[in-house]
């Protein structure tokens, strides 16, 4: 029962997007059976993936407050994507799993670890520390790899088409095993209100900077989740990612403020705004309206989301 | 409970120029703290909690000294906050995770969290404090103020201290939780628990203290005890005069 409930919690915090979720699965299986058919289902999540991989990155540090942000998720992709088929593949020969996969979350950690040290330790606002990081990330990748280029390794590829809801479960089991340790407690006690988190002994600093850590890791797992799809290196899709996945974590009922909602939201959202572009090219709407959609969109949820809110606070 | 412990205060100068405290707060004993608003006995308290360095002199629990807040826990030191709303509470967060953010290792079991584990300790401390609160997993904001004071205070409590720092820990509650939380303090110090209590009520302080320290710019102005005990004698003290 009281498992249930806790369900029933936390679907209730991403309401609005559930509901929007059921719509638009309803629509887009109207509009296009064969698109949404299980035999199709691989390819559509490997589809998805990678915004709802960068959206989920997004979510730690969000969820850590303080005004807690990471806007490079978007070029540490893209600069995963370019290491991995540019170096590693092409120019080193190297293509086994093993050596890749652990050598793009160890970026992640890195690149992780030094927004977190300017955010959490120096104290730089971290909007203007991962714009920073933002920069170099975009810069180096173009250095890297200043024209596109293929291919990936077969079984990366694997990873957008049959195997593609593996990364994401995977994923999901991390972090259900983060919500199993203290580290998540302290995690939403910081992000609902650091200094009484301080005043009842928990690590503040220490519990931000490792949301940098994981927001880092789980951003290099999105980007191996983009090679995949993309089957080569670009160096300019990476960065776009990035508004699109807070966008996507907003509208999931996380607040930007911090302590509130959590990664299946931020999940949800992303496969909301997923599903609406879906929803849009099969009426031929061109992709400048999509922007406009996105944004009414995310502006509609959030009210939405405050409304209810602020309904419920009045019942209890 | 944990070790019984005494806190002491060696020449300690909580703002440049007043005159140095000296003193030892032992196991069982209760002390209040008054004086009117900003006249340092809030300072004095943060000080003892680790949370404010003092001027000079220093903090020490059985030859251990208290520089940070950090120590001041580890050493066996809980810090109960004033303002519940900005400081204490958690609004985000259910009843049960705002009981358990201070003690959280005490559940793991194989290395993760067992939540029936973490549910077990909340009842002990539910029932020890009688808080109202037909939910654990409900968001803490759904409680009253005194009922949230008190999961405040399980959380405190759930550190097994040997000394409870107590800023205010009446403010905002009605008059029947108060007496609940009077019980809960006495029976504490009966169990050798050393409480420090800063109260803006002087009836509250008459009522539970063995003896009560007035601060006055930044100072101890009177250490009162036994029969002195009367609020004449601390308001007096309070504003400077000689009762």
């Amino acid at each position: 029962m009281s498992g249930f409930r806790r369900m029933a919690e936390r679907w209730r915090g991403a309401g609005f997007a559930t509901v929007l979720l059921v719509i638009l699965i309803a629509v887009n299986l109207l509009l296009n059976p064969s698109r949404f058919h299980p035999s199709a289902w691989g390819a559509l999540i490997g589809l998805a993936a990678p915004l709802i991989g960068a959206a989920l990155a997004s979510a730690p540090v969000i969820l850590a407050g303080r005004g807690g942000i990471d806007i490079s998720v978007g070029p540490l992709m893209g600069f995963v994507n370019a290491i991995v088929i540019q170096l590693l593949f092409l120019k080193l020969g190297i293509s086994s799993p093993l050596v890749i996969v652990p050598a793009a979350l160890l970026i992640g950690a890195i690149v992780g670890a030094a927004n977190g040290f300017l955010a959490t330790v120096v104290r730089i606002q971290p909007i203007v520390a991962t714009l920073g990081t933002y920069l170099i990330l975009t810069g180096m990748t173009l250095t890297i790899l200043p024209a596109p280029i293929g291919p990936a390794p077969v079984w990366l590829k694997a990873m957008a088409g049959p195997w593609s809801a593996l990364p994401l479960a995977l994923i999901f089991l991390f972090w259900w095993l983060v919500r199993q340790t203290p580290y998540y407690d302290q995690l939403m006690a910081v992000g609902s209100d650091d200094r009484a988190a301080y005043t009842a002994g928990v690590p503040v600093t220490k519990v931000r900077f490792i949301a940098y850590v994981m927001t880092g890791i789980l951003a290099a797992c999105a980007g191996l989740m983009l090679t995949a799809l993309i089957g080569s290196a670009d160096p300019n899709i990476g960065p776009t990612y990035t508004l699109i996945a807070i966008a996507a974590v907003a509208l999931g009922g996380v607040s930007l403020a911090g302590g509130r909602g959590g990664l299946l939201g931020a999940a949800i959202g992303a496969i909301d705004i997923f599903l609406l572009q879906s929803v849009l090219t099969a009426f031929n709407v061109s992709t400048y309206v999509l922007q406009i959609a996105y944004g009414v969109i995310l502006v509609v949820a959030v009210i939405m989301t405050a409304l209810q809110e602020r309904l419920s606070g009045r019942k209890g | 409970m944990a070790d019984r412990a005494t806190l002491s205060v060696r020449s300690l100068v909580i703002a440049p120029g007043a005159s140095p405290v000296t003193q030892a707060i032992a196991p069982g004993e209760i002390v209040g703290l008054a004086g009117l608003d900003g006249h340092g006995q809030e300072r004095f308290l943060k000080v003892l909690a680790g949370l404010e360095r003092p001027a000079a002199g220093d903090v020490t629990i059985e030859a251990r000294a208290i520089t940070s807040f950090r120590k001041a826990v580890a050493s066996g030191i809980a810090y109960l906050p004033r303002d519940r709303r900005s400081t204490g509470i958690f609004p985000t967060q259910s009843v049960l995770d705002n009981f358990a953010v201070s003690t959280l290792s005490r559940d793991m079991r194989f290395g993760l969290l067992s939540f029936a584990a973490r549910r077990r300790r909340y009842e002990a401390y539910r029932e020890k404090l009688s808080i109202v609160a037909p939910r654990p997993d409900a968001s803490i904001t759904t409680l009253s103020g005194g009922n949230q004071q008190k999961v405040l205070l399980a959380r405190a409590l759930a550190l097994e201290p040997a000394i409870l720092l107590l800023n205010d820990p009446t403010r905002g509650v009605d008059v029947a939780t108060r007496h609940v939380l009077y019980d809960v303090f006495r029976g504490l110090a009966a169990d050798g628990m050393a409480l420090v209590i800063l109260s803006s009520e002087i009836e509250e302080i008459l009522l539970l203290c063995h003896r009560v320290l007035v601060f006055r710019e930044q100072q101890v102005a009177a250490e009162i005890t036994g029969n002195e005990m009367k609020s004449d004698t601390v308001i007096a003290a309070m504003f400077g005069r000689a009762a």
